[in-house]
């Protein structure tokens, strides 16, 4: 009894499958290859799609947006980041995209709540 | 005919060796201490042949990345990964390009 309670517990604990990297290692260089890819557009991206944005502001923003999953440890998760990185990548690339869906990338999603008095009467709160 | 045929083949491979391109050591070094010193993110007081990039220079994987990437620029080749990761020193740097570009290093 005891010992077909273990085996159905030692098969219910299984290794996820790999999505497309085995160790954390492999996981690590291809997210360092897609950075190195990004970097290595931008100057071909602002020349083409002519956008208002300096070389430093772009490089700024791809370390942004490569800090922002930082923590994420799951090695699935991020080959999935990694392979929709590559996706925008491939599409950026190939002027698939146009000027606005590349500023879109410097939009500020969060709108800042206001803090002065005149601020948080237009907003509809009570001082 | 044949003479004809003869110029158009023989093919001139002329392979540069290092010392007539005019690369040693210490123009090596210089090149890649040049092109640490322009990136940013990095003080040029603490930095010395070797001191560590991530731990004395407080460098993280990403700005790694783009040091390697200025260097990889300078010298016209590519570094790949698994070489890529090795190099966390200016001299490791120096010592792999000797290697690649087969000047003698001391």
């Amino acid at each position: 009894m005891s010992s077909a309670g273990g085996t159905l517990i030692r098969q219910a604990v299984k290794e996820a499958k790999p999505v497309f990297s085995a160790t954390s290692e492999d996981a690590r260089r291809r997210v360092l290859n897609l950075y190195r890819a990004w970097f290595r557009q931008l100057p071909y991206i602002i020349r083409e799609y002519d956008v208002p944005l300096t070389l430093p502001m772009c490089r700024r923003k791809l370390r942004e947006n490569f800090e922002k999953y930082r923590q994420v440890n799951d090695i699935r998760v991020i080959d999935l980041l990694v392979a929709k990185g590559q996706m925008e990548l491939v599409e950026t690339a190939h002027m698939w995209k146009q000027k606005t869906h590349v500023m879109d990338y410097f939009k500020q999603t969060v709108t800042p709540k206001p803090t002065d008095f005149l601020g948080k009467f237009f907003d509809g709160k009570e001082p | 005919i044949s003479q004809h045929a003869i110029q158009r083949c023989s093919q001139w491979r002329c392979y540069a060796s290092a010392s007539s391109a005019g690369l040693s050591q210490d123009k090596i070094t210089e090149r890649v201490m040049t092109v640490i010193k322009l990136f940013e993110k990095i003080s040029a007081e603490k930095l010395t042949i070797e001191s560590h990039f991530m731990k004395e220079l407080g460098l993280d994987s990403l700005d790694h990345v783009e040091l390697l990437m200025a260097i990889e620029d300078e010298f016209g080749f590519e570094i790949p990964d698994q070489d890529a990761e090795k190099l966390n020193k200016p001299s490791d740097i120096i010592k792999y390009l000797c290697e690649k570009m087969e000047v003698d290093y001391k």
